[in-house]
This record gives structure tokens, C-alpha cells and sequence, in this order.
């Protein structure tokens, strides 16, 4: 069975979208995680963005280097901009448990914000391949458990039951598909635009790991496990990335 | 001339180049605090970005084996840690510092000597395809040498170390260049088979050094999202600046 390509990117950013559920499977079981965990959750999910960071930058130029610095510029300024207009720029897991609740409104929009980004990383790699795209979508799908199992401990936290839970963490990744789709048609009608979005993806991801997860891990599990974590997640998605064709 | 010497003293000459990676830090009056987390931010960024040509390279000539590589130079880094804890960190003394401060510079050196070894081969094996292209690519790995240098001096210069050593040690660290690029000349084949592995260690060991040493001291001494755009961006513009190379 051959799909259209916007039902493959449709059909592959869904399934990454959705398997944001399994991370709620240590709530589920009434194991919330350690502290030590959600900093290992992170950095996973901090080595697979750098991981993917790498990818774009090494497929995804294809030469047009000055057009790809302006996208990461673009990227970076993005989320400066949405932390800023969000007040999210300094939001923190474990400043979490003693503050207000509206700060578990924030930990969704900076979920949601996080996965538009991730949506544009699909849909370039699409554009690049579907064998790459595909790695893309298992990428992130694998990096989206550990990040919802973050944000459902955080909004069980705040007495959200846990099926609502489930479904927030899935609901929040809903711009990922939206994204997906849409960059990948954007660069069907504009192929030159490939560079800048491939730099605005790197940028915007790469910023948004060393902002939000990585230096939040390392409060919570210490620095050794954290690199080791972080660079074995990267390596995996080198190797996973030179599988695809 | 002979072809032996002509490829060491090309290597050579790269080996000095690293050395103009210190003339920025003649321009830092003041070493504060800031200065400090933005070096290492800096050095984290442009080591990250010189890891991604390394893997990009690497995985040329063989995936598994790179990153076989990459695990190694983990170990390499964790056996050095124990190695230096064994000492009583007032003892160590490294130009004007002690302790902690000696601890990291003398760890920052160690790991940009010895990723020098596979770049050194890297040379080599690439002017075993004939000398004729020797000066392009000297004039290419000196100049990808000078952010290297930067990368180490950043560490070095606000611990209190002269400029003047700063560029000491940067070209102590490329020293491995030359002497690796001739063997690696002489015999293609046998390092051609090494280089893999070779090239996954250098970018392995400096990732980890990023992760676990670089990035911690300059989230603890700046401002989260500055050292997070600092560190994006030096890493793509090193990624961008070697594929323009």
C-alpha cells in the first residue's frame, strides 16, 4: 500500500503526536517518578533535539549556508520571543511543586510551543526524504514519552486525574502534526525555502534544549548522568538517522 | 621538497593557527563572573559544533565504528575524572590556579590534545590522495583551528592564565597534528581503517567535556537564556563555518 505524501507525513507525525500517552504510564501506576527520573526524562529528550539539531544541519542546508545561519537566527529569536510573550523564559519542574497554579497552565503552552518546533523538524526531514522524515518521526516520538512523562507528573501534581492528564499530554503535541503537514507543503510549493526552515528548526530546538531541559536536569540527577544520558540519546539518533537512505 | 616534510610542516603550520584562537582575549580587561559562564558557554558551543563535523565525517567511513569511538572517548573523559580526584585538589596547580580551577583547565587541555590525534590523522589520510590539494587543505584546518584555540582560551583566560600562554596551549594542544598526519600519510590504508573509530573518541570525549563540565559552569554563573543563545549560536556558526570550508 503506497499513501500520498501528505497522508504519510498526516499519518507519521499523528503516531509521534500520540505516543506522548505512554508517558503517563508511571502515573497510571501509581509510581510518580523520582526526582532523578524526570532528570534522566529530560535529558533524553534534550539528546534527541541536539540529536535532530545535527541531522538538519547536515542534511538539510545542502549548501546554503547563509540562508541556514538566518534561520537558526529566526529560530532562536522565536522562542526568545514566545518565552518572553509567555513569561514561561524561566519556568522550572522543581519550582513547579511550591508555586502557583497557573504555572501548570504554562507548563502546557511551553509543551505546545516545544512541539510546533518539532513539527517543523518533521516536516523538513519529509522534505529532504520520507526514509529521513520517518527517523524524524520515531525520533520524536521516543522523545516525546519522557517529556509528557514530565508534564503529566506536573499536572497530577496540581489534582488533574490521570486519564486528563493523558489527554492534555496528546493534546499539547496536536501543533506537531499541524506543523509537520504544513512546513512539509510549504516546502513542496518553496523547495528553496529548505535551508532557512531547516536553520529555524535547529535553532529554535537546539535553544529550547539548552534553555528548558538541559540545565533543568541537572539540578535534579547531576551532572555526570546527565551527559551520559544526553550523549548516548545523540548518538542514537546519528546512528537511527544514517539507517534511513 | 620531500613529501614527507612538506606534509609536516603544512600540519605544523595548522598547529600554530590554533595559537590566534587567545588574540580575542587580549580584548577582556575584566574577568568576572559573566565572563566566565559566556567563555564556557562559547567553548561549549564551537566544541559542540567541531563534534558535529567530526561525526559528520566519521560516519563517512563507518557508523558503528564512530560511534564505538564516541563511547570510548566517554570512558576516556571518566577514567581521566577519577584519575585527577585521586588527587587532593589544592595540590594541583595549573599556571595561576589550584583546585577546581586547575582541575577543569588541565581536562580542557587533555581533551583538545588528544582529539588532536585523530585530526592529525584526518590531515594525513586526506593528503594521501596526492599533495596537490596539501595547501587548500592546510589553509582549511588552520583556519578551523582558530575557534578551537578560542574554545581554549575561553577555559584558560578567566581562570587568570596570560594570553600569551593562553596561545601556548592552543597550539600545544594541535601539537598531535603534525605528528600524527605523517604515519597517517605514509600509511593510508592502515590509518583509513582507524580513522573512524579515531574521529568518534575526539567527538565523544569533547561532547562529554561540553556536557558535564563546560555548560554546568556557565548555567551556574549566567543568565540561563543568554548562555543557551550564546551556545546555539557558536555551535551552528562552527557547523556552518566548517561546511563552508
Amino acid at each position: 500500500m503506497t499513501l500520498e505524501p501528505y497522508s504519510e507525513v498526516l499519518l507519521f507525525s499523528s503516531l509521534a503526536a500520540a505516543t506522548a500517552v505512554l508517558g503517563i504510564a508511571p502515573e497510571a501506576f501509581g509510581r510518580a517518578p523520582s526526582r532523578a527520573a524526570i532528570g534522566w526524562a529530560n535529558a533524553l529528550a534534550c539528546g534527541l533535539m541536539i540529536g535532530v539539531a545535527y541531522v538538519l544541519l547536515t542534511e538539510g542546508l545542502s549548501g546554503a549556508l547563509i540562508a541556514g545561519g538566518l534561520g537558526t537566527l529566526l529560530g532562536v529569536g522565536f522562542v526568545r520571543a514566545s518565552h518572553a510573550a509567555a513569561g514561561t523564559g524561566e519556568l522550572d519542574v522543581d519550582r513547579l511543586e511550591s508555586s502557583g497554579p497557573g504555572d501548570g497552565y504554562k507548563a502546557i503552552l511551553v509543551d505546545a510551543l516545544h512541539a510546533a518546533d518539532e513539527g517543523v523538524a518533521i516536516g523538513v526531514a519529509m522534505a529532504v526524504s520520507m526514509p529521513l522524515g520517518i527517523a524524524m518521526a520515531a525520533t520524536l516520538a521516543v522523545h516525546n514519552i519522557p517529556e509528557a512523562m514530565v508534564l503529566s507528573t506536573v499536572l497530577t501534581r496540581r489534582g488533574l486525574s490521570v486519564p486528563r492528564a493523558a489527554v492534555v499530554t496528546v493534546a499539547v503535541n496536536a501543533s506537531q502534526v499541524v506543523l509537520a503537514v504544513a512546513s512539509f507543503g510549504v516546502l513542496g510549493f518553496v523547495p528553496g525555502a529548505l535551508p532557512v526552515v531547516a536553520g529555524f528548526a535547529v535553532g529554535a530546538l537546539m535553544y529550547r534544549s539548552l534553555v528548558e531541559l538541559l540545565p533543568e536536569s541537572y539540578h535534579q540527577a547531576g551532572e555526570t548522568s546527565i551527559a551520559v544520558v544526553t550523549l548516548l540519546a545523540m548518538g542514537v539518533v546519528v546512528f537511527l538517522a544514517g539507517v534511513a537512505p | 621538497m620531500n613529501e614527507v616534510l612538506l606534509v609536516f610542516l603544512y600540519a605544523l603550520f595548522t598547529a600554530v593557527a590554533t595559537g590566534f584562537g587567545a588574540i580575542p582575549f587580549a580584548f577582556v580587561r575584566e574577568i568576572s563572573e559573566r565572563v566566565t559562564a559566556y567563555s564556557s558557554a562559547i567553548a561549549g558551543g564551537l566544541m559542540l559544533g567541531a563534534s558535529f563535523g567530526l561525526v559528520a565525517e566519521g560516519t563517512v567511513y563507518g557508523r558503528g565504528e564512530t560511534l564505538i569511538g564516541a563511547l570510548l572517548g566517554v570512558a576516556f573523559i571518566l577514567v581521566t575524572q577519577l584519575l585527577l580526584r585521586e588527587y587532593d585538589s589544592q595540590d594541583l596547580v595549573f599556571g595561576a590556579a589550584t583546585g577546581e580551577g586547575a582541575k577543569k583547565m588541565l581536562l580542557m587541555v587533555i581533551v583538545m590534545t588528544v582529539h588532536s590525534f585523530a585530526e592529525g590523522v584526518a590531515v594525513g589520510v586526506s593528503f594521501g590522495g596526492g599533495v596537490t590539494l596539501g595547501a587548500v587543505i592546510t589553509i582549511a584546518i588552520a583556519l578551523h583551528n582558530v575557534p578551537e584555540g578560542v574554545a581554549i582560551s575561553a577555559v584558560l583566560r578567566p581562570q587568570g592564565v596570560s594570553v600569551a600562554r593562553c596561545a601556548g596551549w592552543s597550539v600545544f594542544s594541535s601539537l598531535p597534528q603534525p605528528l600524527m598526519a605523517v604515519p597517517a600519510f605514509l600509511f593510508v590504508e592502515t590509518f583509513r581503517t582507524a580513522l573512524p573509530y579515531g574521529l568518534g573518541f575526539a567527538a565523544g570525549a569533547m561532547v562529554f567535556m561540553v556536557l558535564v563540565e563546560l555548560l554546568p559552569e556557565a548555567y551556574e554563573h549566567g543568565d540561563r537564556a543568554q548562555v543557551a543563545t550564546v551556545a546555539t549560536l557558536s555551535a551552528v556558526g562552527m557547523v556552518l563555518f566548517q561546511q563552508w570550508l
